[in-house]
């Protein structure tokens, strides 16, 4: 007779683990489509019809570039601190401090032309991303303060000003809408019409950029290694003689400022006014991404694209007349098993041996 | 004696047992049998398989084939609490207690047998209970974090028993006690065993093992290959078992005079430092560390070990006196500006400290040079580089697994120590500073150790030897200087100094008068 046991191995190799991660995202895909079929619908064929939608036509790949740059981006800045073992809850406020910064200097800014205005409104959203996550920064280098709850509550802080500022001094009075500043005069160009991502702006280059460079310096530069040691085990960190606390200081400004630039990209590329709808929770939905790509900038692209997808289906259930937010539940239901299968990935299944004959023992 | 042992049925009896990970045999086909009323110790070179062993008999591991019986009945022990069950506990080298709970607590700790409304008096009246009837003393309400190692380790072993065990395994017990705890351990061992109850220990000190073992299993290379009486074996049978053909690299002469006029490499004046509460760790301490010696650092631990290691290579500051690398007072020690100026630092908790456990080897072997050539070019890392780095470090340590991109955390604990060892002696230019280098290594690593010491004093460069153990001090330094209550209480040339009156100096008695009568933190 075969008895079959569960033993926990106590590391496992990143390829097991990213197959994981891809056998989890596939269960859950599968539990949402059984959820459909059990309300009556055709999953298969609903699965299709999102796939040709976003994938088949120049207008559905536009689309999802155009929710993939700003999820790559909030992803990038959350695996930033990732990379030293912190937690950045907080990449939505930072997006809209960033847009901020960028809105203030292209509605009161000087009136240059386009090139050199955009990177004063890239410098200016950068600048506001990390201004606005040094203070939880230092609270968690001078005090002790966690992380996890100062960048969160920022974000409600974040969003509320950004309402007073667009209901308020910068309300578009021209407009009926009461809610959102003027039209910025600048905007990002789109790429050309011959690459097929229809109407979507440089910004996704810019993404693609510092995707590969995190990539590269967290691989290829002294920096990089520190950061990984830091990651790792602060105390053999300051053993080795590193800057712990500088390299996390910097880790969180960068995130910060990374956040922010996606919130300039999002502005500046795609809606062109500051509003308070500006974000559709992709600082909370980047951390998801961030956790899948397991912190790798070139594999945030990826989930990136992969949650884009995701939330795309959501618009096309709603004309099938599945509320919107089932999309939202299949990225929670999506987080929940890549966690549960990150851990399951640690345990195999492995047969006893027989039992000896009776005396044998003995 | 063969035929007594027909006809007693072993306790346990492993048959058998293979475990690979991923390829190592860290297990091969290993029979061993445990008989009640014996201490059976397990022996073995490092990577050789016993914690391997000893966590599949706990549960913690299957077995890929081979079977545990337990009396004469096959049983199957898939957790620890099925092996808790069947009458078997173990204490882990590292302790796993909760340093903020108090004794009382962390041995109630997710028992059955806890009442369900545990007042802290019902729990300690329980707690002074069983350390009674097991005779292990401990302070119920003294919090974890507070007590000595030694203590601490009665407490775990009092959990273990506590839940019924009659097999008590212990992996490597004595590397963290004092002499007079290990020798209260060892009669609580035999305590245990006087009432048919049975002991596994894994040690590396042959001297204690032949002290209290009954019988001695030896490992090799993942196999069991011999087992044999303590008694009529020796010290240097049990080293020719373990090691197989290979020999120990010669001892150096040690004590040697070294030359007054040797450069200071660095200095201690007047060096206090205090902890958060105030209590000051090293108390107005004076010390130099000349080019070539080998200063021996003796005290039981807790004495201000810590504090001086670390103010040793720049990991500490001191509050108040002055810190001189080779004549130059350092205003602001840092451990960067220590490490470049060539020293180097084996901490006393490798795992705590000196490694990076969940990295790969390359990334945690180059931890000391990565910015500097050939791994760093200016700003950046040069991973290949990083990789012959890692690849020439592990080979020169001699570690069991060659793969640089295996975790740390699957080394043995001995091969961990190694590879911190040999990384850190690479960088000491200067002064190798190595607290407890020994611990966890077996003979043959031991002596190595201790080969590369001295090859580093021939080539000019100052080791400071913090160790407990008396015997290897003598052996080594050539002078020493005691530490008790975080001042120096002597420093002595290493052919003047006999164990009598260093075992004085170190308990504080032989201290100079005006010295202040303070609890060193260690329990009495
Ligand atoms: N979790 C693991 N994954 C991979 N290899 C492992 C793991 N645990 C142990 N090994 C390997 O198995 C072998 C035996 O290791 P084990 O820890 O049993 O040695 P040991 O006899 O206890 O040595 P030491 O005296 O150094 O503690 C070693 O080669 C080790 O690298
Ligand atoms: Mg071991």
């Amino acid at each position: 007779m075969r008895t079959y046991t569960v033993q926990r191995v106590p590391s496992v190799s990143g390829r097991v683990r990213t197959g994981a991660t891809l056998l989890s995202c596939l269960a859950s895909v599968l539990a949402a489509g059984l959820l459909l079929a059990l309300l009556g619908l055709h999953p298969a064929a609903l699965g299709l019809q999102v796939l040709h939608q976003s994938l088949a036509n120049r207008y559905g790949l536009e689309d999802l570039a155009l929710l993939a740059a700003p999820l790559a981006m909030c992803g990038l800045s959350v695996s930033l601190m990732l990379r030293v073992g912190l937690w950045n809850i907080g990449a939505d406020g930072q997006f809209f401090v960033g847009a901020a910064g960028a809105a203030w200097i292209g509605l009161y800014g000087p009136s240059w032309s386009t090139l050199p205005m955009l990177a004063l409104m890239g410098a200016a959203s950068m600048t506001a991303g990390a201004a606005w996550i040094a203070v939880p920064a230092l609270a968690r280098l001078i005090l002790g303060t966690s992380e996890i709850i100062t960048t969160l509550l920022l974000n409600f802080v974040a969003r509320l000003g950004i309402d007073w500022l667009v209901t308020g001094p910068w309300r578009d009075r021209a407009s009926s809408v009461t809610a959102q500043s003027p039209r910025l005069p600048v905007a990002i160009p789109k790429l050309p019409r011959d690459w097929h991502l229809g109407g979507m702006h440089w910004g996704l280059a810019v993404v693609l950029a510092l995707a590969c460079v995190l990539a590269l310096a967290f691989r290829f530069t002294r920096w990089g290694y520190e950061l990984r040691i830091c990651g790792a085990n602060r105390n053999a960190a300051s053993y080795a003689g590193m800057a712990v606390n500088r390299r996390l200081l910097e880790a969180m400004l960068l995130a910060g400022a990374v956040a922010g630039l996606g919130g300039m990209l999002e502005l500046a590329g795609t809606v062109h006014r500051l509003q308070s709808g500006l974000s559709n929770g992709y600082g909370y939905v980047g951390i998801i991404v961030a956790v899948l790509a397991a912190s790798s900038p070139l594999g945030v692209v990826v989930t990136g694209v992969l949650m884009a997808l995701v939330l795309n289906a959501g618009t096309v259930l709603q004309t099938q007349g599945v509320p919107s937010s089932a999309a939202v539940a299949l990225v929670g239901l999506i987080l929940l098993s890549a966690a549960v299968g990150e851990r399951l990935a640690n345990y195999r299944l492995q047969r006893i041996p027989p039992a000896p004959r009776p005396g044998q023992a003995a | 004696m063969a035929r007594t042992e027909l006809l007693i049925r072993p306790l346990v009896q492993l048959s058998g047992i293979t475990k690979s990970f991923y390829g190592v045999r860290a297990n091969q086909s290993v029979d061993f049998s445990l008989a009640g009323g014996e201490i059976h110790a397990l022996l073995g070179e490092n990577g050789a398989g016993k914690s391997t062993l000893m966590n599949v008999l706990t549960g913690l591991y299957q077995p890929d084939s081979g079977c545990i019986a337990i009396e004469g009945h096959a049983r199957r022990i898939d957790s620890p609490a099925a092996a808790i069950e069947a009458g078997i506990g173990m204490v882990h080298q590292h302790f796993k207690l909760v340093s903020a709970f108090t004794v009382a607590e962390n041995i109630h700790l997710g028992w059955n047998e806890t009442p369900f409304r545990a007042p802290a008096a019902l729990l300690e009246a329980r707690t002074a209970a069983l350390s009674r009837r097991f005779g292990l003393a401990v302070r119920p309400s003294a919090r974890v974090g507070e007590i000595s190692a030694g203590e601490q380790q009665r407490v775990e072993i009092l959990r273990v028993l506590a839940r019924g065990a009659r097999i008590l395994i212990l992996d490597e017990p004595t590397a963290v006690l004092t002499p007079p705890e290990v020798a209260i351990l060892f009669a609580a061992l035999r305590a245990f065993r006087a009432q048919g109850n049975a002991v596994i220990l894994i040690s590396h000190k042959l001297g204690e093992v032949l002290e209290i073992a009954d019988r001695v299993t030896v490992m090799r290379a993942g196999r069991s290959i011999e087992t044999c009486a303590a008694q009529g074996a020796s010290r240097a049978s049990l080293a020719r078992l373990i090691m197989g053909d290979t020999s120990l690299p010669p001892m150096q002469e040690s004590g040697r005079a070294v030359a007054d006029d040797a450069a200071v490499r660095i200095e201690l004046r007047g060096v206090t430092v205090r902890d958060h509460r105030g209590i000051a760790l090293l108390d107005n301490v004076d010390l130099q560390v000349r080019a070539g010696e080998v200063l021996g650092v003796a005290g039981v631990a807790g004495n201000g070990q810590r504090a001086l290691s670390e103010i040793l290579t720049g990991n500490l500051r001191p509050d108040s006196g002055t810190v001189l690398l080779d004549g130059q007072a350092v205003a602001h020690p840092t451990p960067r500006r220590f490490a470049r100026h060539g020293i180097g630092h084996i901490p006393e908790d490798r795992l705590r400290t000196a490694l990076a456990a969940d990295l790969s080897l390359a990334e945690n072997a180059v931890l000391r040079e990565y910015d500097r050539s050939p791994v760093a070019r200016g700003p950046l890392f040069v991973p290949g580089r990083a990789r012959a780095l890692a690849v020439r470090i592990i080979d020169d340590a001699q570690l069991d697994r060659r793969d640089p991109s295996l975790p740390a955390r699957n080394l043995s604990g001995g091969n961990q120590q190694r590879l911190v060892a040999q990384r850190e002696a690479r960088i000491a230019d200067r002064v190798l500073v190595a607290a407890y280098p020994t611990r966890g290594l077996d003979i043959g690593a031991v002596a190595s150790l201790h080969a590369a010491m001295h090859r580093l004093c021939a080539r000019g460069i100052g080791v400071v030897l913090i160790s407990e153990e008396i015997e290897e001090l003598l052996d080594h330094a050539d002078r020493i200087a005691v530490l008790f209550a975080g001042r120096i209480a002597g420093i002595l040339p290493a052919s003047d100094a006999e164990s009598e009156r260093l075992g004085l100096l170190m308990s504080g008695q032989a201290l100079v008068p005006d010295a202040p009568d303070r609890d060193p933190g260690r329990a009495a």
